[in-house]
């Protein structure tokens, strides 16, 4: 851990809040929030899902303006109007959601949001050499920002951000979209920013970043400020406690590695951190890994893009009834692909899909879900809801033909069916005829749940990063789900880029590797977290 | 009163189209109270103009009902004229060449019918296999089908060997043969007034179609499909046969009402059979939003109209062109209006139900939303951090791009 001695507070503070709070009509985001930021720390700001992290962000770079309370900067009041007003006068924001034009060069990106009429290429091959020799962040400008891995279009981010020499930068969720490797640099790329004297905002719900990296934290819980100080004071244990409001102790182990409280390090664990995600008990009835006859069978799937790339190489796999299989890997290693053309959204070019011994390679989702098979996709919003109709139509839509009556449609016949799965797979909603999109997101995921496990008979359910965006609560209702179905003999398939949740769900894990599958890894295993990052970069075991 | 409802909108809109239209009266050389009695007359002055009026809206209707039903598959149906023109012709070729001239009436006339509805879906199946099938957009194809369509009714009528009447003499008009007297439209039996059973047949059509799609599950597919394509598909939803299905359908509503036009009098076909039905019945369908009580309403009013203004042009002098000024107006008016209604004072997302609204497919080349967690920002954020600690924001992407109805975008 990396906890060098938090600035003396005798300089002003680069960032100030003081009693900032935040109303968006009834909702309080934010609440009386005091916040000091040095230069040359990193700030950890802390919290889960709906923790007003985000709206803090976007006060801070002048996209929101407070509803009441005072900001300051070096000691002078500060209150831009907008981000470009926040950039002028120092303050550079990396958002979660990369905001890179995908057809432009880096250097075209870069150049973008400079002022002035003139392109000042000589100015901005200067400026990348000094970043490159203070940071070791090397771009190359002519590459096109599109064909950049996700590492290397984060890179570029962060050094769009380092342009206009800003003295406080805020990373909005930084390391979702990035795999162990990736993780690592980003984290010695923030020490050298704060060691060189620039004041660093992390807004993270991952322990094992903090603690690397961070100097002192704030957690914010339902828009307050529930604790903080300097992480050389607080535990990993403190922060969670602080964090999600109950003990460590009774959580469960995926919860706790979704928190990230195992370190996202291949070897070499904080002793801290390794502590509490032991401690976390095994749940009960945990299934053995069985080596029943495979439910879902993949033969030598191959999938090529439109463009011509091949996404998917010449694939197996084999998900056997009453087991969970995970597949790990960056994303873009195919997996997005695999799920699309196990959902029936997506032709394979080549191979087959067997259900239960029935070929569904041709079939649509329909007689896919008739066989038994449940998706849970990766893109909530755009394949799995329709967010205008109502909770009752998004859980029935599939199911339409049992139905009927008289050729209409038995609307209390639907009230009731949908009645009954929000109460079973404690979906809240203020009722069934509520339109899908007044949920949150954890409702929606568990009304997506409730279709799909609701499937008669159900025999296999893939799911697509069905935690993601979730917050605890959530998260732990999708994990017992999963393990329930699991229990009950259905085989089930789980593709997450968080390796953490999938070595504490599943049995074995697959790991994607430029369109294969690699492995599997046992994960009971005590070295299977080793073997899966090894696999991950390509390395065979 | 609620400024923001609909109806006040719809109300406000009209009164300005119409002071607008006043001034332009002015303009054209007449008082503005002369020009309002010859349109008031022309709109109720007489049981003839009210059936004529109630002619015009049955036509109008049709084609609005027709279009509702395409919009519900996120479809725009810009071809009304053409598959109006295709289904007068259908219809005629029918009434004149194939029955002989005793049919009886239980026999003639829903053959006439029957066969403009197969011409108009017809027509429009062009556009929807084209959609389906390769991807082109339906607005473009609707569109551009509407000129073949005009063209070919002028072929038709000009050239005996398709459906001219037999030349006599140099006065012949291009105009096909009358229908045989079988296939002619009831009239309602409203003394002194022309008003013809196409305006039962319309509010007969429009009935079936807001059962079948409000009350069937065909009709919770379509909406669905029109919401979202590729979570319908995942929900089994067959979308392909749906939207070929909605737009023929359109096609065969607008084809209905060329044979409804060519079968009331005087019973033949002749260039401009259309007149602008196939875009009016669009407008209708549009200012509608979906409803298709709303869209009975506003056939009438557009029919009242376009009569109205025939008078204007007979009795005060102003061209009869005027009228349609004001639809134009109308229309920009509640367009505007709509735009303020459906999103709101600081464009915060409020959006009218039952309005589909035509967006674009996302592009699944992005970044994956929803990301690791914290949705983006904006202020949807305000919604979570409910008492159970759920993250309210995640469930609205609020960075949906907000586009107009007709915008065209596609992968």
């Amino acid at each position: 851990m990396t906890a060098p001695p938090a600035t003396a507070p005798a300089v002003a503070p680069a960032l100030r809040l003081s009693g900032v709070s935040r109303t968006f009509g009834a909702t309080v985001a934010l609440d009386a929030v005091d916040l000091e930021v040095s230069p040359g720390e990193v700030h950890c700001v802390l919290g889960e899902n709906g923790a007003g992290k985000s709206t803090l962000c976007n006060i801070v770079f002048g996209s929101l303006r407070p509803s009441s309370g005072s900001v300051e900067r070096d000691g002078e009041p500060f209150t831009p109007s907008n981000p470009a007003d926040a950039i002028a006068s120092g303050v550079t924001m990396v958002h979660q959601h990369f905001s890179l034009l995908p057809n432009l060069t880096v250097r075209e990106n870069l150049l973008l949001g400079r002022g002035g009429v003139r392109l000042d290429r000589a100015g901005l091959a200067r400026r990348l050499a000094e970043l490159e020799e203070a940071y070791g962040l090397a771009v190359d400008p002519d590459a096109t920002t599109g064909a950049l891995s996700v590492g290397a279009r984060q890179q570029v981010e962060i050094v769009k951000a380092l342009l206009p020499r800003p003295d406080l930068i805020l990373f909005d969720e930084p390391t979702g979209v990035l795999g162990p490797a990736e993780i690592a640099g980003f984290l010695s790329t923030v020490r050298r920013i704060a060691d060189a004297g620039t004041a660093v905002v992390l807004i993270t719900h991952k322990l094992a970043e903090v603690t690397q990296v961070g100097d002192r934290a704030t957690v914010l819980r339902g828009g307050r400020v529930v604790g903080g100080g300097p992480l050389s004071e607080l535990t990993s244990d403190d922060l969670v406690t602080l964090m999600i409001g109950r003990e460590v102790g009774g959580l469960d182990s995926v919860l706790a590695a979704s928190l990230g409280l195992t370190s996202p390090e291949p070897v070499g664990s904080p002793a801290a951190t390794t502590g509490a995600a032991a401690e976390a008990p095994e749940p009960a009835g945990s299934p053995v890994p069985a080596a029943g006859p495979a439910v879902l069978e993949v033969r030598d799937l191959v999938v090529d893009a439109t463009d011509g790339a091949r996404t998917v190489d010449h694939l197996d796999l084999a998900v056997p009834g009453g087991s969970i299989v995970g597949i790990a890997g960056v994303e873009g290693n195919g997996q997005s692909e695999l799920v699309s053309v196990l959902s029936g959204a997506l032709t394979a070019s080549a191979g087959t899909v067997t259900l239960d011994g029935t070929d569904v390679t041709a079939a649509g989702p329909g007689p896919r879900a008739a066989l038994g098979l449940g998706v849970i996709p990766e893109d909530r919003h755009h394949d799995a809801i329709v967010g205008e109709l109502t909770v009752a139509q998004n859980l029935l839509l599939g199911r339409l033909d049992e139905l009927r009556r008289f050729g209409m449609l038995d609307r209390r016949a639907m009230r009731r069916r949908a009645e009954d799965l929000v109460a079973r797979y404690d979906v809240r909603t203020a009722g069934t005829d509520a339109p899908i999109s007044s949920l949150s997101g954890g409702n929606q995921q568990k009304a997506v749940l409730a279709r799909e496990l609701s499937l008669d008979p159900l025999r296999c359910v893939v799911a697509a990063h069905p935690t993601r965006g979730l917050d605890l609560g959530a998260v732990d209702g999708v994990v017992r789900r999963l393990r329930e179905a699991a229990a009950s003999g259905v085989a089930v398939l789980v593709v997450s880029s968080e390796l953490s949740e999938l070595l504490a769900l599943c049995d074995v894990v697959h790991v994607a590797y430029r369109g294969r599958l690699l492995g599997p890894v046992p994960t009971d295993d005590p070295t299977a977290r080793d073997q899966v990052a090894r696999l991950m970069t390509g390395a065979v075991a | 009163m609620n400024l923001r409802h609909p109806l006040s909108l719809g109300l406000l809109a009209a009164a300005a189209a119409l002071v607008v239209s006043g001034l332009l009266a002015t303009l054209a050389g007449s008082s503005p109270t002369e020009a309002a009695v010859a349109l008031w007359d022309g709109m109720f002055g007489s049981a003839y103009a009210i059936g004529s009026s109630l002619n015009a809206a049955a036509v109008l209707l049709l084609v609005a009902t027709g279009f509702i039903i395409a919009f519900r598959a996120n479809l725009v149906n810009v071809g009304g004229e053409g598959q109006i023109c295709l289904g007068a012709i259908f219809a005629v070729t029918v009434g004149t060449r194939v029955l002989p001239d005793s049919t009886p009436a239980f026999v003639a006339l829903p053959a006439v019918l029957v066969a403009s509805v197969v011409g108009g879906a017809l027509w429009a199946s062009i556009a929807a296999v084209l959609r389906v099938r390769r991807g082109v957009s339906e607005v473009i194809t609707t569109l551009l089908l509407n000129f073949v369509g005009l063209a070919l009714l002028l072929l038709v009528v000009h050239e005996e060997m398709f459906l001219r009447q037999p030349m006599s003499s140099s006065e012949t008009l291009p105009q096909s043969l009358p229908l045989v007297d079988g296939a002619h439209l009831p009239l309602l039996g409203i003394p002194r007034s022309p008003a013809t059973a196409a305006v039962a047949l319309a509010l007969l059509g429009a009935v079936v179609a807001a059962v079948v799609l409000h009350r069937t599950s065909t009709g919770l597919r379509l909406r669905s499909v029109g919401l979202s394509a590729p979570a319908s598909h995942r929900l089994g939803a067959r979308v392909d046969r749906l939207r070929l299905g909605s737009l023929t359908t359109a096609g065969g509503f607008a084809g209905l009402a060329g044979g409804v036009l060519v079968a009331s009098a005087p019973h033949v076909l002749a260039e401009g059979v259309s007149s602008g039905y196939g875009f009016s019945g669009l407008v209708a369908g549009l200012l509608a939003r979906g409803s298709l009580a709303a869209a009975v309403l506003v056939s009438a009013a557009l029919g009242l109209l376009v009569s109205g203004g025939i008078n204007l042009q007979l009795a005060a002098g102003i061209p009869a062109s005027l009228t349609q000024i004001t639809e134009a107006l109308l229309i920009l008016f509640i367009a505007g209006s709509a735009l303020w209604t459906t999103t709101g004072p600081r464009g915060a997302g409020r959006r009218s139900a039952g309005w589909p609204r035509r967006r674009p497919e996302p592009d699944r080349s992005g970044p994956p939303p929803g990301g690791a967690s914290e949705p983006s920002p904006g202020p949807a954020t305000a919604t979570g951090s409910g008492p159970d600690g759920d993250p309210g924001p995640a469930a609205r992407p609020a960075d949906r791009p907000r586009t107009t109805h007709l915008e065209e975008t596609r992968r």
